[in-house]
């Protein structure tokens, strides 16, 4: 394949060094991921080439999402649960209010870090930094667009879902180590939940790698490139949302439960169980893992571009820009649901997994299976 | 004699009367005490049971509504306020005098579930022991407090020690038997769903509930003993405000204002009566208001929209009676014999500002039901848990939208009526579903219903001749009942029915002063409710009861 699709537009920003880089190297092949692009900026080679670009490339990946977090935690989640609630929410500091995630920062950072009597030490300080962390290793395979990719390995979906699932021991450590009943209550609710929908999760992606009959990030983006259907002119891109709609809803209904969103928010449910295995964590820890939570909707809002959106594609706005905008739509929705959806109860929430979206989701994989085989 | 005694289990719908009701029990009576509000009869302490069984299923008395206990200068005294459900007009008092030097007297739990807390309450408080109570423990003070300090031997001024061991391993009640799997799990008192400092002890077999049990006090503000040191003309009148805070204020005035009116003999005008219906019926909209916008916060679980229209509905009926009171939230706008003040100047632009209110109810009520109740998720959520059969909701003495959603059509405004009520149009709303649900529905409904009364209230109103709009009738500067009268009234409060006990002393004073809280008994329910569900439902079920913690802790 070429990278022609993946770079319409113009390279703007941060992008704009690496995205041209990226076209120039991608004239003759396979386009490059962006350690490629960086060593080959600086002319490095070899190891030292691997190891700088690698660097630069997780450094720049990370620091775009956490910018992203940074923005969408303390500013756009209250502005936009205030515009579903009839509020105006922050707007005395700086323009917008936006200068409020400064001032978070800092709150939340100088506060003091409780360590509870009784924590299990190490465990109780690995979760936090666990939670965002895995959520940063699945944006390693994810096609940002504009060249933006750090790896792009064969198995690419597999390594996201995988280092996705990384979350839920960070939970469980947090919830355990916590030394608070509620903390348990949280983690045991997480592990359940995640056991009842990531199955339904991995196995709707599978009717997707099916149809694309690839793991490799890239190559299921660049098979919905295709035209699905011409109309007056417009040719609307065979993205997997458009050719199986069902497969898009139950994907989206499980990441949500994966993430652990409303209505699924059943680990840290603040009415029922204060804050879940959250409840002991202060300051810098509370912090690392609200980075954490907002990072893993955004890796759900990035799986679900890659899978079911097309990826990074879309008219006129580079590649990178319709990428962000596809995950910030799903942060929308997660928080639109948060508005507005009540949250089930645990035992209804494992009913509809196991009972419901299991179901469901073989159902769709077996159709899956069968039309691919009879067309193809 | 014998026409009460041939039709056992029967509810007599028609009023039994002293007489009759002296015949049915005979010789278990020693003596007439009669209040204002009821016949009283005094029996003995070791016969309490027989007379309440005998006064329950063969007279119908179903309700307890109250139990009071005082002490005089020669006995202690525990007084059974007993009603109907089907008549609340229908009262008996039942007095148990116990000697002060042996105060024990037989518990009347097996007859009515709702003594349970009521009697501990008055051995906490006043020091009555109660003979085959199945838990007789403090429940409003610290296990550890020294003497009872409503009793009259009280030292105040000793020194209150609370030791810390109560506290000293949280962990050790983990397992109720050796061999369950259960957890202990202390919900409160600080927990973003108690809705105020309400501590729930529950034990846990997974995420069901297996037992879980109330420990209130920690808002308690001796807000009887408060009352006793108030006059009755000026000084307790503003008080009511703070039990319930949540700006149930006026219908918490009315029932002071209630029973000090017929204590005292005193009128009070039609029209004061007109506007107080109305400002009571604003007050239940906004009480109602909060607790649909409370209830949903707890089982959407997240700040949700409906809490913001909730109070944003809320806000404009507390811009009502900041116009009506000039207070949004503690009015002291009642007084003995009428209201402080007329209606606010120019009186049209008011009634236009209700009118407004009113008009736009019905689609903010359609918006509740589109977001709230005909919300799928809420109904799998809320339909078929916290169930409260009607005949166990009467046994713990719930009253108000807690019975109404079992089924019990029991409503004082209709029921025992005051005020202008009994003039009006409108209809009690009751839902059979027993469910955390039909409490939801009850209370939305009788939204509607309250906005049919403010709406009669001000039609009335904008025609009252000018010449006729006495607010206050008559009232001396010093009310001085005689000694030992004492009545019981209740009202219909937005969580129930609140009720209040005076026993006048001749001076200016009251000598008693005890507050029927409809909180303090519906939240009584709450292990029926929620034992064997999860810990969601209880939270649900707890905030479909709709407690308010000062009140249920006076």
């Amino acid at each position: 394949m070429d990278g022609v699709f993946l770079q319409s537009g113009t390279p703007t920003g941060t992008a704009n060094a690496t995205a041209n880089a990226t076209a120039n190297a991608s004239a003759g092949g396979p386009i490059a991921t962006l350690p490629e692009t960086i060593s080959g900026v600086l002319g490095l080679s070899g190891t030292l080439g691997d190891v700088v670009g690698g660097l630069l490339g997780a450094f720049l990946i990370a620091n775009i999402m956490l910018g992203m977090t940074a923005l969408a935690g303390p500013w756009a989640k209250r502005k936009i649960t205030a515009a579903f609630t009839d509020r105006i929410a922050v707007n005395r500091i700086g323009p917008f209010g936006l200068l409020i995630i400064v001032a978070d920062a800092v709150r939340l950072l100088s506060k003091e870090l409780i360590v509870p009597e009784g924590v299990d030490r190490p465990a109780w300080d690995l979760a936090p930094i666990i939670l965002p962390f895995s959520a940063l290793l699945g944006f390693a395979v994810i096609p940002l667009g504009s060249g933006l990719q750090l790896a792009d390995p064969e198995t690419g979906i597999v390594f996201a879902f995988a280092a996705a699932s990384i979350a839920s021991l960070s939970l469980v450590m947090a919830g355990y180590a916590s030394n608070n009943k509620y903390s348990l209550l949280g983690a045991l609710r997480s592990i359940a939940q995640n056991l009842a929908y990531e199955i339904p999760l991995v196995v709707t992606a599978a009717s997707v790698i099916i149809f694309a009959g690839t793991f490799q990030t890239s190559e299921i983006v660049a098979a919905q490139t295709e035209t699905l259907v011409s109309l007056g002119g417009v040719s609307i891109p065979s993205w997997y949302a458009f050719v199986n709609p069902f497969a898009f809803v139950l994907f989206v209904a499980a990441n949500l439960a994966e993430i652990g969103r409303n209505p699924f928010d059943i680990p840290e449910a603040p009415t029922e169980i204060v804050a879940g295995y959250q409840t002991e964590y202060s300051s810098v820890y509370f912090v690392l893992f609200y980075l954490g939570e907002f990072i893993h909707i955004f890796l759900g809002g990035a799986l679900i571009a890659v899978l079911f959106l097309g990826g990074p594609a879309g008219p006129v706005l580079p590649g990178f820009v319709w990428m962000i905008i596809k995950m910030w739509a799903f942060f929308l929705f997660t928080q639109w649901a948060r508005s507005a959806v009540p949250r089930v109860r645990i035992d209804q929430l494992i009913e509809m997994g196991w009972k419901g979206m299991l179901v469901l989701s073989f159902a769709n994989l077996v159709l899956t299976a069968i039309l691919v085989g009879v067309i193809a | 004699m014998s026409l009460e005694e041939s039709t056992p289990d029967t509810v007599d719908t028609g009023v039994t009367t002293a007489e009759e009701i002296e015949a049915l029990l005979g010789d278990l009576v020693l003596d007439r005490d009669d209040h204002l509000n009821a016949p009283g009869f005094v029996v003995r302490p070791d016969q309490v049971q027989d007379t309440l069984f005998r006064l329950r299923d063969e007279a119908g008395f179903d309700h307890l509504s109250c139990v009071t206990a005082q002490e005089y200068e020669d006995r202690y005294e525990s007084i059974y306020h007993l009603k109907k459900y089907d008549d609340p007009t229908d009262e008996v008092s039942v007095v148990v005098p116990t000697p002060t030097d042996n105060p024990v007297s037989e518990s009347a739990e097996p007859v009515y579930r709702t003594a349970e807390w009521h009697e501990r309450e008055a051995y906490d408080l006043v020091g009555i022991d109660y003979d085959d109570h199945p838990d007789l423990r403090r429940i409003l003070l610290p296990e550890t407090w020294q003497g009872h300090p409503l009793s009259r031997d009280y030292d105040q001024d000793r020194p209150q020690v609370v030791p810390l061991r109560e506290h000293a391993n949280p962990l050790q009640e983990d397992h109720e038997g050796d061999e369950d799997d259960t957890m202990f799990l202390n919900i409160g008192p600080h927990h973003p769903a108690t809705h105020g400092v309400l501590h729930l002890k529950t034990v846990l077999d997974g995420e069901q509930v297996v037992d879980v049990e109330s420990d209130i006090g920690y808002l308690h503000r001796c807000e009887e003993q408060i009352c006793q040191q108030g006059t009755y003309r000026y000084q307790i009148m503003p008080y009511p405000d703070r039990w319930d805070y949540i700006s149930a204020g006026l219908l918490n005035e009315w029932a002071y204002a209630r029973v000090a009116e017929d204590l005292a003999d005193i009128e009070v005008p039609e029209y004061a009566q007109v506007i107080r219906t109305m400002g009571a019926e604003l007050c239940r909209i906004a009480a109602h208001m909060l607790a649909v916008g409370t209830f949903a916060l707890d089982v959407y679980g997240d700040f949700t929209a409906i809490f913001m229209y909730a109070v944003r509905d809320r806000e404009k009926v507390q811009n009502i009676l900041e116009e009506l009171t000039g207070q949004r939230l503690m009015f002291n706008y009642f007084r003995l014999g009428g209201v402080v003040w007329d209606l606010p100047e120019p009186r049209e632009d008011f009634f236009e500002m209700i009118r407004d209110f009113l008009d736009d109810l019905p689609e903010a009520l359609e918006e509740y039901h589109d977001m709230i109740s005909a919300n799928e998720i809420l109904q799998v959520r809320t339909v078929d848990t916290g169930v409260l059969p009607p005949e166990v909701a009467k046994s713990y003495g719930a009253t108000g939208p807690v019975a109404r959603g079992s089924g019990v059509d029991y409503d004082l405004r209709r029921d025992d009526p005051y005020g202008y009520y009994d003039e009006l149009d409108w209809n009690v709303a009751v839902e059979d579903g027993c469910d955390n649900y039909s409490r939801l529905l009850v209370r939305l409904r009788e939204v509607e219903e309250s906005a049919k009364i403010i709406e009669q209230c001000v039609d009335l109103l904008e025609d009252w001749p000018e010449d006729e709009r006495t607010i206050q009738s008559n009232v001396p500067r010093t009310i001085r009942p005689d000694d030992d009268t004492e009545i019981y009234r209740a009202v219909e409060g937005a969580k129930g029915e609140l009720g209040i006990y005076v026993r006048a002393d001749g001076t200016e004073k009251p000598a008693r002063f005890k507050i029927r809280s409809p909180c303090f008994s519906n939240l009584q329910t709450l292990p029926e409710m929620s034992n064997g569900e999860y810990i969601p439902d209880l939270i649900a079920s707890l905030g479909s009861l709709d407690i308010v913690l000062g009140e249920v802790d006076r």
